[in-house]
C-alpha cells in the first residue's frame, strides 16, 4: 500500500502563509495531478510530501507511516524535476544506480536493474555517456529512469516536460501514461498544461493560492467545475462568462442586452430559486453552435467578430449583446468576419456561479 | 553587423589582458628567475662588477652546501605536515561553512559574509602573544599542532569566501534529488556539491596550502625548534662567514619552491580534468 495522505497542511515561510490547510487522499496506485497557475503552491505541496520542505503544521502519511519527521531518503519516493537534475559528472549508468548504491544494494542486481529501466526507456544505448551529451528529451528519460529503478512507493514529478517542445512533450506524456499503466506506483504530478492534466491524471487537484479548490476525475473538473475559478482554469479556450439574471419563474436566463435564453424543464426548478439574483452564467465554446438546431438550444443573434481556423476546428469570437464570447465550431461551420448568425447555446450544458465567491451553483443532476 | 564590433571589441578585450598577463607574469618571474640563476652562481660571481645576469660558470656547490649546512630535508619534512594537514582541516571546515552560508536560510548571510572578510584582514601580529600565549599553556609549543591549528584558521575565511561562491553555482535541486536518492544532506555535499565545485575546492586548498608554506612570522614564534622547524624559519638560518650568503639562500628558496610548483601543477591538472569531465549543463 502506498496511499498519501495529508491532513490540514500548513506552510509558512516565515510569517507569510502560502499553504492554508490542505486534506487530500490520494489512493495507492493513483494518478494525481497538481494543477493551478503559477506561485498558488503546488511545488511547495509537492516538496512537502517529498520532505524537502518542512510542514508548519498538520500530517502526511506515506503508505500509513507518519512522515512529517523523516527525511526524504526515509520517505521511499523518486522525484522527477523540472530540470532534470541529473548529476553531471556522473555517467547515465550511475546517474540511475546512484540511490541503489547508496542503499547497499549488491552490484549484479543494481546491473540488472540499471539495464532493465534503461530499456523500458529505450536508452540503453546511453548507458556510458554524460548527461551534458545527451538531448533534452534523452535527460528527461534518464531521470524518468532514476526514478523508476528504485522501485518507490510513489513518484513525484514537478513540471517534468515544461522544458521539451511540443511534439516530445506529447511523445513524453505519452511514455509516462504507458509507464504508469505497467507499474502502477502512486503518482503525484505537477503541470502547468492542461491536456497533460486531463490526459494523465485519474485524480486532478485544482489549486489557487494555497488552497484546494476542487478534487475530482478530470470529466469531473471539466464538466461539473465547482467554481468560475476551476471553469476559467480548464479548457482552452476556457469558458465564456456572461452576467446575467434569471426570470421570475426561472424559465429564461436574462443576459445583459436584452437576451433571452430559455432554460430547458429539468433544470427549470433550481433557477425557479434563483430569481431576481445577478450571477455568472457560464458555457464553453464547444456548447456554442454556430447553427441553432435541435432541442434545448436557444437562439441568439450573434456578430461575428474574428475567425480562428485552427484546422480541426474553428473559433469564432462572437459579440452577443454587450459580452464577448468565443465558440468552438466545425471548420466547415459557414462563420466570416463581420458577418451575423445565429448562434445556437445548448442550454442543457450551462453553468451558474455567484460573482462574489465564485462558487458554482448547481444541482447535483446537472 | 553588431557580430562585427562584438568581435573587435573581443579582440581587443583579448590584447588588453594579454598584455595585463605578461606585465603581472614578468613582475612575479623576474625575481624568481634571478633567484634560480643566483642559485647556481658562486659568492664572488654575485658580487663582481658589472653585474652577470646568467651564471658565467653555474656550480652545484650551493645545492650541496643547501642539504649538508641545515636539516633542510627535516624542514621540508616539517612543512609538508604542517601545511598539509591545516590545509586538510581548513577545507574540511571551509566546506562546511561555505556550503551553510549558501544553502541554509540563516538570518543575516551577508553580515556572516563581511564578518569574514573582516576577520581576514585583521593583522597578524596582532594576533601573536595571545597565540604564544596559549600554545604555551596548552604545551603545543614546538609541536605541529601550534602552527597547523593557527594556519587552518588563519586561511578559512578566504577559502569559505572562494568555496561559497562556487557552491552557489549548483542547482539545489542536484542535493534535493541526491537527498531523495538516499543521501544526507552532508552526504549530497560530499557527492555531489563537492565534486562539482572540485575547480573551487582545489582552489582554495592551493591558497591554504601556499599560505601555510610561507608562513614566517608564527613559524619563528611558536616552533623555531630544530626538529618542529619548517622551511621559512630554517632557509633563515644558513649562516655565512663573511657574508650573507646569497647563493646558498637562493639554492634553498629553490629547493623550498619545487614541491609547491609540483603539487600545483598536480592540482591543476585535476582541476581542469575534473571540469572537463564533469560536462556540467548542456
Ligand atoms: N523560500 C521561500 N520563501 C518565501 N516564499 C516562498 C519560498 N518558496 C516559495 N515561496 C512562495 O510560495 C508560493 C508558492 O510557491 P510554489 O513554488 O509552490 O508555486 P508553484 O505553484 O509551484 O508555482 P509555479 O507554477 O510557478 O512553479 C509563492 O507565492 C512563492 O512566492
Ligand atoms: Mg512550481
Amino acid at each position: 500500500m502506498s496511499e498519501i495522505v495529508l491532513k490540514n497542511v500548513v506552510k509558512a515561510y516565515g510569517t507569510t502563509p502560502v499553504i492554508h490547510g490542505v486534506d487530500l487522499h490520494i489512493a495507492s496506485g493513483e494518478f494525481c495531478v497538481f494543477v493551478g497557475p503559477s506561485g498558488c503552491g503546488k511545488s511547495t505541496l509537492l516538496r512537502m510530501i517529498a520532505g524537502l520542505e518542512g510542514i508548519s503544521d498538520g500530517e502526511i502519511s506515506i503508505g500509513g507511516t507518519l512522515v512529517n519527521d523523516l527525511p526524504p531518503r526515509e520517505r521511499d519516493i523518486a522525484m522527477v524535476f523540472q530540470d532534470y537534475a541529473l548529476y553531471p559528472h556522473k555517467t547515465v549508468f550511475e546517474n540511475m544506480a546512484f540511490g541503489l548504491r547508496l542503499r547497499k544494494r549488491p552490484s549484479a542486481e543494481i546491473e540488472s536493474r540499471v539495464r532493465e529501466a534503461a530499456q523500458i526507456l529505450q536508452i540503453d544505448h546511453l548507458l556510458e555517456r554524460r548527461p551534458g551529451q545527451l538531448s533534452g528529451g534523452q535527460r528527461q528519460r534518464v531521470a524518468m529512469g532514476r526514478a523508476i529503478v528504485r522501485n518507490p512507493k510513489a513518484f513525484l514529478f514537478d513540471e517534468p516536460l515544461s522544458n521539451l517542445d511540443a511534439q516530445l512533450r506529447s511523445e513524453m506524456r505519452v511514455e509516462i501514461n504507458k509507464l504508469h499503466k505497467r507499474l502502477r506506483n502512486t503518482v503525484v504530478y505537477v503541470t502547468h498544461d492542461q491536456v497533460e492534466a486531463m490526459t494523465l491524471a485519474d485524480k486532478i487537484v485544482v489549486l489557487s493560492a494555497g488552497r484546494i479548490v476542487q478534487v475530482g476525475t478530470p470529466d469531473e473538473i471539466y464538466n461539473r467545475p465547482a467554481a468560475k475559478f476551476v471553469a476559467g482554469f480548464t479548457g482552452s479556450p476556457p469558458m465564456n462568462f456572461l452576467p446575467c439574471s434569471i426570470d421570475a419563474d426561472g424559465a429564461a436566463i436574462l443576459l445583459d442586452g436584452g437576451i433571452r435564453l430559455p432554460v430547458p424543464q429539468a433544470r427549470r426548478a433550481v433557477c425557479s430559486k434563483l430569481a431576481g439574483r445577478r450571477l455568472d452564467f457560464g458555457i464553453r465554446p464547444e456548447h456554442i453552435l454556430a447553427e441553432a438546431v435541435g432541442s434545448d438550444v436557444a437562439t441568439v443573434p450573434a456578430h461575428v467578430q474574428l475567425v480562428e481556423p485552427l484546422g480541426s476546428d474553428t473559433l469564432g469570437l462572437l459579440r452577443i449583446g454587450t459580452g464577448e464570447i468565443t465558440g468552438r465550431f466545425a471548420p466547415e461551420a459557414p462563420l466570416s468576419a463581420g458577418a451575423t448568425i445565429q448562434a445556437g447555446f445548448a442550454m442543457n450544458k450551462f453553468h451558474l456561479f455567484a460573482p462574489d465567491t465564485g462558487d458554482a451553483i448547481r444541482d447535483p443532476g446537472w | 553587423m553588431a557580430g562585427a564590433t562584438d568581435m573587435k571589441l573581443g579582440l581587443g578585450r583579448k590584447k588588453t589582458v594579454w598584455i595585463a598577463a605578461a606585465i603581472v607574469a614578468a613582475n612575479g618571474f623576474f625575481p624568481a628567475l634571478w633567484i634560480l640563476f643566483t642559485s647556481f652562481k658562486t659568492e664572488s660571481e654575485l658580487l663582481r662588477h658589472p653585474i652577470t645576469i646568467v651564471p658565467h660558470d653555474p656550480t652545484l656547490m650551493n645545492f650541496v652546501r643547501v642539504f649538508v649546512d641545515q636539516p633542510i630535508l627535516l624542514f621540508l619534512g616539517n612543512s609538508l605536515v604542517v601545511a598539509g594537514l591545516s590545509t586538510a582541516l581548513c577545507i574540511f571546515v571551509s566546506a562546511l561553512a561555505a556550503y551553510a552560508i549558501v544553502r541554509l536560510r540563516i538570518p543575516g548571510r551577508n553580515v556572516v559574509l563581511s564578518v569574514l572578510l573582516a576577520v581576514s584582514m585583521f593583522p597578524l601580529i596582532s594576533l601573536m602573544v595571545p597565540l604564544f600565549q596559549t600554545m604555551r599553556t596548552l604545551g603545543w609549543l614546538n609541536t605541529y599542532p601550534a602552527l597547523v591549528f593557527p594556519y587552518a584558521v588563519l586561511s578559512m575565511p578566504v577559502c569559505t569566501l572562494v568555496m561559497a561562491s562556487f557552491f552557489q553555482d549548483i542547482p539545489g535541486d542536484l542535493e534535493n534529488a541526491a537527498m531523495i536518492d538516499g543521501c544526507t544532506r552532508l552526504g549530497a555535499l560530499w557527492h555531489v556539491v563537492v565534486p562539482l565545485a572540485a575547480p573551487g575546492v582545489f582552489t582554495a586548498a592551493i591558497l591554504a596550502f601556499v599560505n601555510a608554506w610561507d608562513e614566517f612570522l608564527l613559524a619563528l614564534t611558536l616552533s623555531s625548534r630544530v626538529t618542529s622547524r619548517t622551511l621559512p624559519v630554517g632557509i633563515t638560518l644558513y649562516q655565512g662567514e663573511f657574508a650573507f650568503p646569497w647563493p646558498i639562500i637562493s639554492a634553498a628558496l629553490i629547493v623550498a619552491i619545487v614541491p609547491v610548483c609540483a603539487l600545483i601543477a598536480i592540482f591543476q591538472e585535476r582541476v581542469v580534468s575534473g571540469l572537463t569531465a564533469g560536462g556540467v549543463k548542456g
